[in-house]
């Protein structure tokens, strides 16, 4: 693609962001988690290579019914030239029009995907016509599955779920609106997310289920910074004596 | 991603400081919200509507330092309580039309095995100070909670202030002896 049209696609995209952003209040701006100091806050749109693979489908579908409205369009012309020249343009456009449209709402469906990932929590959100937000606190995970397919195979992506307590098989389509589940689409690097999280679940003491603090360390015999602080008031009280 | 979007795509709330605290019912526009959904389903809209109606009409909501309270019905009344340390996961939707009226649900679960919701909030004007509040007392929110006791470099500091309690309480005793 040359400089000057790639330019004018940026534009034009723009166009339909501001569209999307002023009129139908889609947030351009990824979503947020708070962080203490020192935390790392990632936050990041699916791996590249997961809109490759959304536009994979796009074209076969896209090829596929193009070709039967051609073979249509094509029988017509055989059978009644005059009919056949008048239907070209509306041919022309229903085969067009749907692929533009789909092409770029692939990739509004792939600008509009966040993850937002702290020391503590992950927020996911997506959507257009429905803005779907999601989050979930690591303490909270119960399991954390790497899923990929034959085609995810390829193109060296895979999804990761991550369940916290109660989350059902099924309802996977269900899952973002509501559910006990995180999904993540379109990762190429699972392994270190899930190490990531897998170390904070391990980490945590507690089963994942709302355990209080004094439930899940009962009597630790460990020291509490106050007692600390007393010990320490104690050894200057007796340095003073001295 | 331009400058100057993000007032745009204030999303009708975002910084505006509401104390999810003093929510106890849902903001008036979800009646409308209501209308335009029964009326979408043309005939059917007594239908639809009467038990929408009575839904927003005894809808009510109590956040208290614990929990959320949430209870509506008339004839079959119906109330949920939970605990925002049991919360697991906190959703938050908005369609086209309750963006463009300024609402959103706010869908949160414990670990109930139910597929639905535990409790869906419904008819929420600020989303983002809610989400906050409720994120805040989740467990694993903050440092505070479970599974950051303390370390062994705690007790290594502990045993080295009490040799020097019991050094200084000896050379202090040296002192008194050399005095007498």
């Amino acid at each position: 693609m040359s400089r000057r049209s790639e330019q004018a696609t940026a534009w034009v995209y723009r166009g339909i962001w501001k569209v999307l952003s002023d009129w139908f209040r889609v947030p351009g701006h990824p979503p947020t988690l708070p962080v203490a100091d020192g935390e790392f806050l990632l936050s990041f749109h699916p791996s590249r290579r997961y809109l490759s693979y959304l536009k994979l489908f796009f074209w076969i579908a896209c090829v596929g019914v193009d070709i039967a409205i051609l073979v249509g369009w094509i029988a017509v012309f055989a059978a009644n030239p005059p009919l056949g020249l008048v239907l070209a343009v509306p041919a022309l456009a229903v085969a067009l029009l749907p692929d533009i449209v789909a092409y770029v709402a692939i990739h509004l469906r792939y600008d509009t995907m966040w993850y937002v990932m702290t020391d503590r929590s992950l927020r996911c959100r997506r959507g257009i016509w429905t803005i779907l937000e999601h989050t979930i606190t690591f303490e909270n995970v119960q399991n954390v599955h790497v899923l990929r397919g034959p085609v995810q195979y390829l193109f060296g992506i895979s999804t990761i779920v991550i369940e916290t307590a109660g989350a059902a098989e099924g309802h996977e389509q269900n899952a973002f609106a509501v559910g006990n589940k995180a999904i993540m689409e379109g990762i190429d690097n699972p392994e270190e997310i899930r190490r990531v999280i897998l170390e904070r679940v391990r980490r945590s003491k507690s089963a994942g289920l709302g355990d209080e603090r004094s439930a899940s360390a009962p009597a630790s015999p460990g020291w509490i910074p106050q007692q600390l602080r007393a010990l320490r008031q104690v050894l200057e009280a007796v340095r003073a004596l001295g | 991603m331009d400058e100057g979007w993000e007032e745009v795509v204030d999303l009708a709330g975002a910084g505006v400081d509401v104390d999810p605290r003093s929510i106890t019912r849902p903001h008036d526009s979800l009646l409308t919200y209501y209308i335009l959904v029964s009326a979408a389903t043309l005939v059917a809209f007594p239908f639809v509507f009467i038990p929408a109606y009575i839904r927003f009409k005894t809808l009510r909501y109590r956040f208290d330092d614990e929990g959320v309270s949430m209870s509506w019905g008339l004839l079959f009344h119906k109330e949920v309580y939970l605990t925002y340390r049991r919360l697991q996961d906190i959703h938050v939707t908005r369609n086209l039309v309750e963006r463009w009226m300024g609402l959103a649900k706010v869908p949160i679960q414990t670990a109930s095995g139910t597929s639905g919701a535990t409790m869906t909030i419904v008819g929420i004007r600020h989303p983002e100070p809610l989400r906050d509040f409720l994120y805040e007392r989740m467990r694993g929110a903050r440092a505070e909670s479970a599974g950051e006791g303390p370390g062994p470099a705690d007790e290594d500091e502990v045993v080295t202030l009490l040799r020097q309690i019991r050094d200084a309480l000896r050379a202090a005793r040296l002192d008194r002896e050399q005095q007498a």
